[in-house]
């Protein structure tokens, strides 16, 4: 009886160190172990033994049983770490699949992380229709009666209207700060607003110059604002925009409806100020003009220009994607290609 | 504008240790953008003068000599040369090995070797004027002519720049920042810059002393106000010869090349100090010289030979009989300064800016003189310009003298006094500024600070009186660039916070935007405003029905957009070519004609709406249909709006008759959406594709005031999911089936459906999935039972549904 136990004890070890899956595992439990288990019937037939026999082959029976479980409990947990979840080849450096292939228009990315830094600011978003009049595009923003902008050479007039002046004189917006006279009409000062948007000149177009293109401005009205204020407030646009610290200089700059007017340039972040193509060897990069609402201009908004003042800042949005992205061409932007569009996602 | 350092050196003595790079900065800080600068001498590098000593025949051809000449070495260099003027003792000018010409005066300029020609060694070149750019200042007959140094003061081997005054430094200005500067159109107004930048002296300028006893030079204006002022000095005793070399190479360095000595008077005087002069042959002038506006239909032949028709707009020079000259613009042909001329005329005024500008835009004419007058010269200038002339011709043309003389000053300019306190200096430049500050920063431009108290009477020179300065802020910002803006320390602004900025519509439209580009895989794109007529009429636009720009991009782009389909279908058509299936859209504002006032009643402006338009391209119209549909039907809930839903009402002009749909909010067809029909897309050529697109009205959407999408309970107990398929007529729509199966259960949910093999003709398989549930209890099997049976009970009578499977 002990030496058939201990036979029994080498044979289920045996099976069980070769059984290779789960289900022949299960296969060598039911074997030894199961209702009718070899085991098992050597068990039942311990009462027939003496209760001497008992005691010594009931130990033995025991510690038999104990090695089977413990050894099909390791196979068990060998056979899973061996095992596989996926059955076959696979080619782990095949590409993962494609996401959806939207996206937004890179100069609206731009645009979204302007409002975003601005609004943290506490501007307000405005937008102003795009056919606007003479009224608002020139005679509120202090353009002389006989300033060339107001020629069809460089302005869209709406057919129709070219004749006329003033308010029934109409045309595609050739600029964005008209919005600003309107929106101070409307809601007064102190006054915190940005006005992005589409902006259209009559000229001929190569990749520098476009016909339609998109201007960001922002103004700011308040007793008594500084310009060593304005300074500070592009600075810190910038910096946002580019995600690293920028210089930038303001130098003397004449637009018709500023006062003191400047042009805003930054430190060329191609050369970092050696001088490259990217700013034609200059080391700076013209990126906006700004300035102090000219006195004529907060009048013509229902401001008094002893109490109030302020600065505007216009962002090229265009040429702003441009040095972002290194884009040579700004009919990209009106272009609706895909294969363009799809690289800013 | 070009101006040259050597000429700015006339006026003011520049800081001996500064560099040009510092010279651009601060011109261009304070005062007017410096695009560049260029030292003349660079472009003649190992380019000097040389004697020839000998000339022999080139033995292996017959059109080049072989030259001896004296550069200035131990030993005379050999050349070979092909000019036809080679003489013994004639100073010529050699480009030596290093240096860069032009060969012919064509083409990129090409680096001198020494080399062979045709066997004989060549140490340089001997050039023609062309060759090194300087055919303006030495005119030669043909190509073969080298450039002849006869007269010149020079010895051999010295450098040609030097000898020709080209050592100069030639900055650009960029013209736009001039506009507003009349003072800077010559380089004594850049030299008043210069000299209050850097502290140095200003020279002051030769004065003209008319003899009083002289007669007078009559002269007539008949309206003052386009005519302010005319000086006529009469000029006898000429000769018109070629000017000295300095006065040529005084003009060519700026860009003006040289005519004759009394015509390159008049341009220098100009180039100095910024007025524009003419000269009449006096011969030709009958009677006195009268400043009138010109008859109607009179006609002039100007000087470059172009013959105008004039009007009552235009401002003539004329005598008693005829018009000599277009005032302020350009002379006549005919009256001008002319080879045999011996008295002249000197014209120097002052016109009224506008005309002037009227004047050229009309007839396509910008000149030097008239882009200075349009920027309103003072008329203090012409004192300027007076004293000038008179210096240059008695330096220039030895026997010349003033016969006659008038000035006619009837509106002179008067330049304002600003009154400016220093609080207001103050808060805006954001630092305290005295009153000596200001002073200090003023006086060197010309202007006079006269203090009191906290009160600045600022009076303003002449230069800077027609317009520029008017306004303390103009004060400001000549108190600030003086200071210079980089001297400025940061500031934050200080900003009270009084409400948070809570705009519904704007994130709504941004919201709408994000939706479609990063949940349904849409490209945002933009296009023009004016689309190709082609286009219009594609989307059923009847073009001289839309709103047009007066001068077109081009012709055939002259309608504004009335919708965004138009766009669409452009952008379909630009893509298909690189791509089978692609999704766009596009957000901006159309056009129609009809009236608004967004602002003040008298401004009328057309209807302007902003709308949202999206195009889809690919194989599978119905797919692509039903995408749309899920697109807009899932719109409002992502994008946080009032509810749309769909009805067929106005039919999409565009779209194919059986797939269309109106999108509807409140009751209101705001939008549709539909396949193109085979029509449209051969309208706007469109091939090989099937298109859906869509547009909505985005003024009519009503943003939520908040993210309000509403919240309900879990289920108290797990929902029991059963799919059920079914055949159905296809007149019996899915609307129809929703409608009766919803109300059983708690929810009915599409899943697919079918039809061809196994599926007879005029009926479709259908298949739906519901959601039973209970809020008192888990389901039995029974009760799932029970309800299934009853909804397809009623599926069967109402509809004639046949269930194919549970
Ligand atoms: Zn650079």
């Amino acid at each position: 009886m002990l030496e058939k136990l201990e036979s029994m004890r080498s044979d289920s070890l045996a099976e069980i160190l070769s059984a290779g899956s789960p289900e022949q595992l299960q296969e060598v439990r039911q074997k030894w172990m199961g209702k009718k288990g070899l085991l098992t019937e050597v068990l039942k037939e311990l009462g027939k033994l003496t209760a001497e026999e008992r005691k010594t082959v009931g130990r033995l029976a025991n510690e038999v049983k104990e090695a089977i479980t413990a050894a099909i409990d390791r196979r068990q947990e060998t056979i899973l770490e061996e095992a596989s979840a996926f059955s076959g080849e696979i080619d782990l450096t095949r590409p993962g699949t494609a996401v959806p292939a939207g996206g937004l228009h890179p100069i609206t990315q731009m645009a979204y992380d302007l409002n975003d830094i601005f609004r943290s600011l506490n501007f307000e978003v405005y937008a102003e229709n795009e056919i606007t009049s003479e009224l608002y595009g020139f005679d509120h923003l202090n353009f002389p009666p006989e300033h060339p902008a107001r020629e069809s050479m460089d302005t869209y007039w709406i057919a129709g209207t070219d004749e006329k002046r003033g308010a029934e004189r109409l045309a595609l917006r050739p600029h964005l700060t008209g919005a600003s006279v309107r929106y101070l009409q409307q809601h007064g000062a102190p006054a915190r607003f940005v006005y992005p948007g589409r902006v259209y000149r009559n000229e001929a177009t190569d990749a520098r110059h476009e016909r339609a293109f998109f201007q960001y401005e922002a103004l700011i009205v308040d007793r008594d604002f500084s310009f060593a204020s304005g300074q500070l407030l592009v600075k810190s646009i910038l910096e946002k925009v580019f995600g690293r610290e920028v210089d930038v200089r303001m130098r003397a700059g004449f637009f018709p409806f500023v006062e003191p007017g400047f042009e805003i340039d930054m430190k060329c972040l191609v050369c970092g100020g050696t001088g490259c193509k990217v700013c034609k060897q200059v080391g700076w990069i013209e990126v906006m003009p700004g300035g102090s609402p000219h006195p004529n201009v907060l009048k013509a908004a229902g401001l008094d220009p002893a109490v109030w003042s302020g600065f505007y800042i216009n962002i090229g949005l265009d040429r702003l994607v441009m040095m972002r992205y290194g884009v040579d061409d700004v009919r990209l932007f009106h272009s609706a290609d895909l294969r363009f569009l799809g690289q800013f996602r | 504008m070009k101006v040259s350092l050597n000429w700015i050196r006339e006026y003011v003595d520049l800081p001996a240790d500064l560099t040009m790079e510092r010279l651009a900065f601060d011109l261009t800080m304070r005062t007017v953008e410096v695009e560049g600068y260029e030292n003349l001498s660079e472009g003649l590098k190992n380019i000097v003068t040389g004697r020839i000593t000998e000339v022999s025949p080139h033995p292996q051809a017959d059109r080049l000599r072989v030259v001896l000449a004296d550069v200035g070495l131990p030993a005379p260099e050999q050349i070979v040369c092909g000019g036809s003027n080679l003489e013994v003792g004639q100073m010529v000018v050699v480009a030596r090995p290093g240096a860069k010409v032009r060969w012919h005066g064509e083409g990129e300029p090409v680096e001198i070797k020494a080399s062979k020609l045709r066997g004989v060694a060549s140490a340089g070149m001997i050039c023609a004027s062309s060759e090194i750019g300087l055919a303006d200042l030495f005119p030669s007959g043909d190509d073969h002519e080298i450039m002849d140094l006869a007269g010149i003061a020079c010895r051999p081997g010295q450098n040609l720049a030097e000898v020709l005054g080209l050592d100069d430094e030639i900055l650009e200005i960029d013209n736009k920042s001039l506009t507003n500067r009349p003072d800077l159109w010559g380089h004594y107004g850049i030299a008043r810059e210069l000299s209050a930048i850097y502290g140095c002296t200003l020279r002051p300028l030769p004065i003209c002393t008319v003899d009083a006893k002289l007669p007078a030079c009559p002269v007539e204006i008949a309206n003052d106000d386009l005519c302010r002022r005319y000086a006529a000095v009469a000029y006898a005793g000429l000769v018109n010869v070629p000017s000295p070399l300095w006065l040529k190479v005084a003009l060519t360095k700026v860009g003006m090349r040289p005519i004759n000595n009394l015509v390159d008077i008049t341009n220098y005087v100009m180039l100095a100090v910024g007025q524009p002069t003419h000269g009449f042959d006096r011969t030709h002038v009958k009677g006195e010289i009268r400043v009138r506006t010109a008859n109607e239909g009179e006609v002039l032949e100007l000087l470059d030979g172009r013959k105008l028709v004039l009007g009552p707009k235009n401002l003539v020079i004329a005598d008693r009989e005829n018009p000599l000259g277009l005032a302020g613009i350009m002379g006549g042909r005919q009256d001008s300064i002319l080879p045999d001329t011996t008295e002249i005329v000197l014209e120097i005024a002052n016109f009224s800016p506008t005309c002037i500008r009227h004047t050229t835009q009309a007839f396509g004419l910008r000149t030097e003189a008239s882009i200075r007058f349009e920027k309103h010269v003072d008329t203090q200038r012409v004192d300027q310009a007076l004293g000038l002339a008179a210096k240059l011709f008695a330096d220039i043309v030895p026997g010349s003298r003033i016969t006659a003389f008038t000035d006619l000053n009837l509106r002179p300019t008067v330049p304002p006094v600003v009154a400016v306190t220093l609080s207001f200096l103050s808060t805006r430049l954001g630092s305290p500024v005295t009153a000596s500050d200001v002073e200090k920063s003023l006086n060197p431009l010309g202007f006079q600070v006269e203090a009191d108290g906290g009160l600045l009477r600022v009076a303003t020179p002449s230069w800077r009186g027609t317009g520029d300065v008017s306004l303390p802020d103009d004060i400001l910002e000549e108190v600030a660039r003086m200071i210079g803006y980089e001297n400025f320390s940061y500031r934050a602004p200080v900003i009270t916070l009084e409400k948070p900025v809570n705009q519904r519509p704007v994130q709504l439209d941004r919201n709408l935007r994000e939706y479609l580009a990063f949940r349904c895989g849409f490209q945002e794109v933009f296009t023009y405003p004016w689309v190709e007529d082609r286009f219009h009429e594609a989307a059923g636009f009847r073009p001289e029905e839309l709103l047009a720009i007066s001068t077109p991009p081009s012709p055939e782009n002259s309608r504004l957009r009335a919708s965004l389909v138009p766009g669409m279908l452009e952008t379909l058509v630009t893509n298909l070519r690189y791509f089978g299936s692609f999704k766009v859209f596009e957000v901006t504002q159309v056009f129609r004609p009809g009236a608004m006032s967004p602002s003040v009643p008298e401004e009328v402006l057309p209807l302007q709406e902003k709308h949202l338009a999206g195009a889809m391209a690919g194989s599978d119209a119905g797919a692509l249909f039903f995408e749309a549909k899920g697109v807009i039907a899932s719109m409002a809930r992502f994008c946080q709006m009032g509810p749309l839903s769909f009805a067929r009402m106005l039919e999409p002009v565009w779209a194919e008759k059986k797939v269309w749909l109106n999108v509807m909010a409140a009751g209101e067809v705001i939008g549709s959406l539909g396949l193109l029909s085979l029509k449209t897309m051969k309208a706007a050529g469109i091939k090989n594709t099937q298109a859906v697109v869509f547009e909505i009205n985005l003024e009519k959407l009503s943003p939520l005031p908040s993210r309000t999408n509403g919240f309900r309970h879990l289920p108290l107990f797990p929902l029991v999911e059963q799919d059920l398929s079914m055949l159905l007529d296809e007149a019996v729509k899915w609307s129809e089936i929703e409608a009766l199966v919803g109300p059983m259960v708690r929810e009915v949910e599409y899943v697919e459906e079918y039809r061809g093999k196994q599926i007879p003709a005029g009926k479709r398989s259908l298949m739906l999935r519901v959601r039973l549930g209970s809020e008192e209890g888990t389901l039995t099997s029974e009760q799932i039972e029970a309800q299934m049976q009853s909804v397809m009970k009623k599926l069967n009578r109402q509809f004639g549904a046949e269930i194919r499977g549970v």
